[in-house]
């Protein structure tokens, strides 16, 4: 008789276990498909070290096509509509613009809405414990970096509803660098008067040619010797910046998950040592070769944005 | 007078009826108001929302000719308003315009505070293992009152490193735009790649 307990619990746990296996990915899935398919209007924080951002997130699906508000709260703001497959970017003090993609850019990756199994080259999806986040059950997701040189990202997924809780880059010791928390979320059965507004009125049309630019002339330029595993080249060209009219040379990587941009510059008068700056999970790392500059942003450790940095090299 | 009883007693047999306290027979029949009877069911079903079976009155079209043959009393045109017409695009909310000075994004000037105190760390330190990560503080951390006595070296140096903060505002809000574009430019990329596969079988 105990030997048949001890066979059949044997059984049942390593049945389970398998079952939590393939749920960590499910899990993922469910919550993909519940943030497209349910009406819900909810509040979030991002905690970045000692500042807080607070945004409110609307969604609603209204017979099959998609709705969206993403508004950040404090500061100078930043509103992100979505209706469809176009997002519209409010920035104070520039026009707004359109872009022809099915996710909004804002805290939380786009690829988590959207096809996972894009990230299984670079990280693994592992099932954490559970606990209780704003008052409901939840399940802890944890994307876990394959590479030792990226964060990794941690996801808490209700349990009933399959809605996102709450998030968080974690670094490779396990502490959390940048959390997002959902403080407040009410499913509603039809979308919200505000969305169904918003859906009414007009949006710049789209930026038109929305290709893999890769300039061959910027490409050539510089030659980055080094980058974690799984980024892509997304996008290179020369251009001046926004805010202060500098040229720069302009890369885009991506991993799917974190996105990191190099950009190589004349440098600046004066003696300045290289170093690195962080804000939560972002970090800034500029690299003065004395030539010119390197700077490295991306949400990233500061010793992989040195490392990419010190890599930059004209070409041979 | 015994028709205007008839009427009320009429007018009480159909609502015993609607309401189910009186049999519909032969005999209660004879004295149904059908009219009375579509309109009681009809407020029934507006009072539980019941849409669907429920006509519809229009009376806007009565409105509309009663007051075309309304005098007018006052002529004044009604100004077209134009403003929306000038740009066809939608301006989200009115704090747009106020806090326009709050100007570039609130986690980019929270990059340019910590410009300060890690940039101007001694050069000579080597910054190898050692990198310096500090969280933002929120309030600036440079006292104004400092900067008034500064002698003319320090304000140069001051000089550059509010170009090296400019700089990194410009680089954290440059990630920012591009990176909005990265997942689109990933997802065109891999259309287009599949395309080429599918070309080359």
């Amino acid at each position: 008789m105990r030997a048949l307990v001890v066979v059949l619990s044997v059984f049942f746990s390593s049945w389970l276990w398998a079952n939590e296996n393939i749920s960590a990915k499910q899990l993922l899935k469910d919550m993909a498909n519940a943030v497209h398919h349910r009406n819900f209007d909810a509040s979030f924080v991002v905690v970045k070290g000692k500042s807080m951002e607070p945004y409110r997130w609307l969604h609603g699906n209204l017979g099959g096509t998609e709705l969206e508000l993403l508004s950040l709260l404090n500061g100078a703001g930043l509103e992100m509509v979505r209706i469809g497959d176009k997002v519209t970017y409010f920035e104070p003090k520039s026009d707004p613009y359109t872009i022809q993609t099915d996710s909004i850019a804002g805290p939380i990756p786009e690829v988590l809405f959207k096809n996972i199994d894009s990230l299984k080259d670079s990280y693994d999806f592992v099932l954490g414990g559970k606990g209780r986040i704003v008052d409901r059950p939840a399940q802890l997701v944890r994307l876990e970096a394959k590479d030792d040189s990226k964060y990794n990202y941690w996801l808490w997924i209700d349990t009933e509803s399959s809605l996102l809780l709450k998030s968080a880059y974690v670094n490779q010791q396990g502490e959390l660098l940048e959390q997002l928390q959902l403080t407040h979320i009410s499913v509603t059965e039809n979308p919200t008067e505000q969305l169904l507004e918003l859906s009414k009125k007009q949006f710049p049309a789209p930026i038109s040619g929305l290709l893999q630019t890769i300039d061959s002339g910027a490409k050539s330029n510089w030659q980055i010797g080094w980058l974690p595993q799984g980024f892509e080249l997304l996008k290179s060209d020369r251009h001046k910046l926004d805010l202060n009219n500098e040229l720069a040379d302009y890369y885009l990587f991506s991993d799917g998950l974190v996105d990191i941009s190099v950009f190589v510059q004349r440098p600046l008068p004066g003696q300045r040592p290289s170093g690195a700056l962080s804000s939560g999970a972002t970090t800034v790392y500029v690299h003065n070769t004395g030539a010119f500059d390197v700077s490295v942003v991306g949400n990233i450790p500061a010793m992989t944005a040195k490392a990419i940095a010190e890599s930059v090299k004209r070409p041979l | 007078m015994a028709q205007a009883e008839n009427k009320v007693a009429e007018e009480l047999t159909t609502s015993e009826i609607f309401d189910g306290e009186l049999p519909l027979n032969a005999g209660s029949e004879a004295r149904l108001d059908e009219q009375k009877f579509a309109r009681y069911a009809l407020i029934g079903d507006v009072m539980r929302s019941d849409k669907q079976e429920a006509p519809c009155i229009d009376i806007t079209k009565s409105f509309a000719i009663a007051l075309e043959n309304e005098a007018v009393h006052s002529v004044s045109v009604p100004q077209q308003e134009t403003p929306a017409t000038k740009s066809n695009v939608v301006e989200l909310s009115a704090w747009r315009k106020p806090f326009a000075q709050v100007a570039i994004a609130a986690s980019v000037s929270l990059f340019a505070i910590l410009g300060v105190n890690t940039m101007s760390s001694d050069p000579a330190q080597p910054v190898n293992d050692t990198l310096q990560l500090q969280s933002t503080p929120f309030a600036g951390g440079v006292s104004p009152v400092s900067l008034s006595t500064e002698p003319a070296l320090e304000s140069a140096a001051k000089g550059i490193r509010e170009l090296q903060q400019q700089r990194i505002g410009a680089l954290v809000l440059e990630h920012q735009r591009q990176s909005r574009m990265a997942y689109a430019l990933q997802q065109t990329g891999e259309e287009t790649q599949i395309k080429q596969e599918e070309k080359e079988q």
